[in-house]
């Protein structure tokens, strides 16, 4: 068997046994695995922050598409790395005035707006898609109208029963097709480590699939 | 293009113009339409009040800025509820947060309510904030495991969690007695369900945005999740519960415009689909 796939297998069984068995020198070095692991998820953000950097700047470099957007984002995400940076002797850090104003005038109202942009979609395509062109578009158009309609207290304080019908709807082909889908991704889940496992999986070691 | 095409093909602009007047008007002109009470949030309602004396319980921050418009007025009614019976029942409560933005947005609430001036809660003793927990699930099924080591600073004043009497028996998820999780996505439910649901029983009721709640259905019904208070409908309802209504109150004649216009809409278009078929047809 081939080093990385050892590796990936020993790591694999290292989180699983502790969930089945509790032996005392497993559970410990369990969590030092884990430890070590938030340790490499932080260093990402790092590699996040160079690759955007890379991106960006050979856009904004060669002049592509959209490239002042780039030069905005650029822009701030210098801006607020430097004023959030974790020195307080300095007057740094998310908790000074600069960082909490560009908090809440800047990214939050934007944040806020790209949420509520959702609303103008949904409505559309609503209006397109809720049509009864035949039994399945209109048993999608009864309930999806009923759901949206329970939702809304203009409707539910003079036609009440709607409140029934959608927690019906809810609690019975909702949930059962929900199950379906959640124990159908379950097993795939389980053949994919399994495969992993066995080396029959490769993609992750960037070595190009099965053999 | 006879009307039945055009009221078939209405252009995509004037429908967003629709929807911003339809939004817009009742933010200025409020109807004050009467609003029944669900059972999600009569649910919700009544499982915070039934919370056992000297429990311990985390309120997960799992959301950003972008979740704030529908998640953030049920953050603040459960903060309100919470904080109003921590003294009288002897709640602990841990504030912390998976998703890097949740302790800015945290900040934004206790800039609107200081806990401690309305009721009396102490900081450090009655309830702590402990940041972001980087790592996502795993980072979930660390911090089941060794608390204080995951995060051996808190939030609010960075010092260590051993100056805090809230902290002192306060060690792994064996110590806590329910979690609440306002979020909107991933990490979410199903990650604190296999980290802290399924091995050491902790129960969890969970607040989400409202494209969430069909995903919600199966672990409500297996009774993995105990309560559910799903989107800004919801949460008004809950503010009405608390006698305190807030900002999902304020914003509930405008999410009712809005589905009134999504109704219509829909009318309209499958009225013109079927008067123009009949008009092929015959």
């Amino acid at each position: 068997m081939e080093i990385p796939i050892l590796i990936t297998a020993f790591c694999t069984l290292l989180q699983v046994i502790p969930y089945y068995l509790n032996i005392p020198v497993i559970d410990s070095a369990s969590a030092t695995m884990r430890e070590w692991m938030l340790l490499v998820v932080n260093m990402a953000v790092f590699v996040g922050v160079i690759s955007l950097g890379q991106v960006h700047g050979k856009r904004i470099q060669r002049r592509g598409e959209n490239w002042p957007f780039s030069v905005v984002l650029m822009v701030f995400m210098v801006l607020m790395a430097i004023v959030g940076f974790p020195l307080e002797s300095l007057g740094l850090g998310f908790k000074n005035a600069q960082y909490l104003f560009m908090f809440n005038n800047i990214l939050n109202p934007l944040g806020g707006t790209m949420y509520s942009i959702l609303a103008f979609f949904i409505t559309s395509a609503a209006y397109r898609a809720f049509r009864a062109r035949n039994w399945e578009a209109a048993f999608v158009l009864v309930s999806g109208t009923i759901v949206v309609m329970s939702n809304a207290p203009l409707f539910t304080s003079s036609l009440p029963f709607l409140i029934t019908w959608k927690d019906w709807i809810f609690d019975v082909p909702n949930t059962a097709t929900g199950r379906g889908v959640m124990i159908g991704a379950a097993l795939g889940a389980i053949a994919l480590a399994v495969r992993v496992l066995m080396g029959i999986e490769r993609g992750y070691l960037r070595g190009g699939g099965e053999e | 293009m006879s009307i039945l095409d055009k009221m078939q093909r209405i252009d995509r602009r004037y429908i967003y113009l629709a929807a911003w007047i339809f939004v817009l008007f009742p933010l200025y002109y409020p109807l004050g339409l009467p609003v029944p009470i669900g059972r999600e949030s009569k649910a919700w309602y009544n499982y915070i009040e039934a919370i056992p004396d000297d429990s311990v319980i985390i309120v997960s921050m799992d959301y950003g800025v972008s979740g704030m418009p529908e998640l953030y007025p049920m953050t603040v009614a459960t903060m309100h509820h919470l904080w109003d019976n921590c003294l009288e029942r002897n709640w602990k409560i841990i504030v912390l947060a998976f998703w890097n933005q949740g302790p800015l947005v945290f900040d934004t609430l206790l800039s609107q309510i200081d806990p401690a001036a309305k009721y009396n809660v102490v900081y450090g003793e009655d309830w702590v904030e402990l940041g972001w927990v980087p790592g996502s699930e795993t980072g979930m099924a660390a911090l089941a495991t060794d608390m204080w080591g995951q995060t051996p600073r808190d939030y609010l004043e960075d010092r260590p969690l051993s100056e805090y009497p809230i902290m002192a028996d306060i060690r792994t998820a064996e110590d806590v007695d329910l979690v609440i999780s306002i979020e909107t996505g991933t990490p979410g439910l199903p990650e604190w369900l296999r980290q802290w649901n399924d091995p050491f029983g902790v129960p969890f009721i969970v607040g989400c945005i409202g494209v969430s709640v069909p995903g919600m259905a199966p672990y409500l019904a297996s009774g993995q999740l105990s309560a559910l208070l799903p989107g800004l409908t919801a949460s008004g309802e809950y503010e009405l519960l608390l006698s305190r209504p807030g900002l999902a109150v304020a914003g509930l004649d405008a999410v009712s415009m809005s589905h009134l216009l999504v109704v219509l809409l829909v009318l309209i278009g499958n009225v013109a689909y079927f008067a123009s078929r009949g008009k092929e047809a015959s």
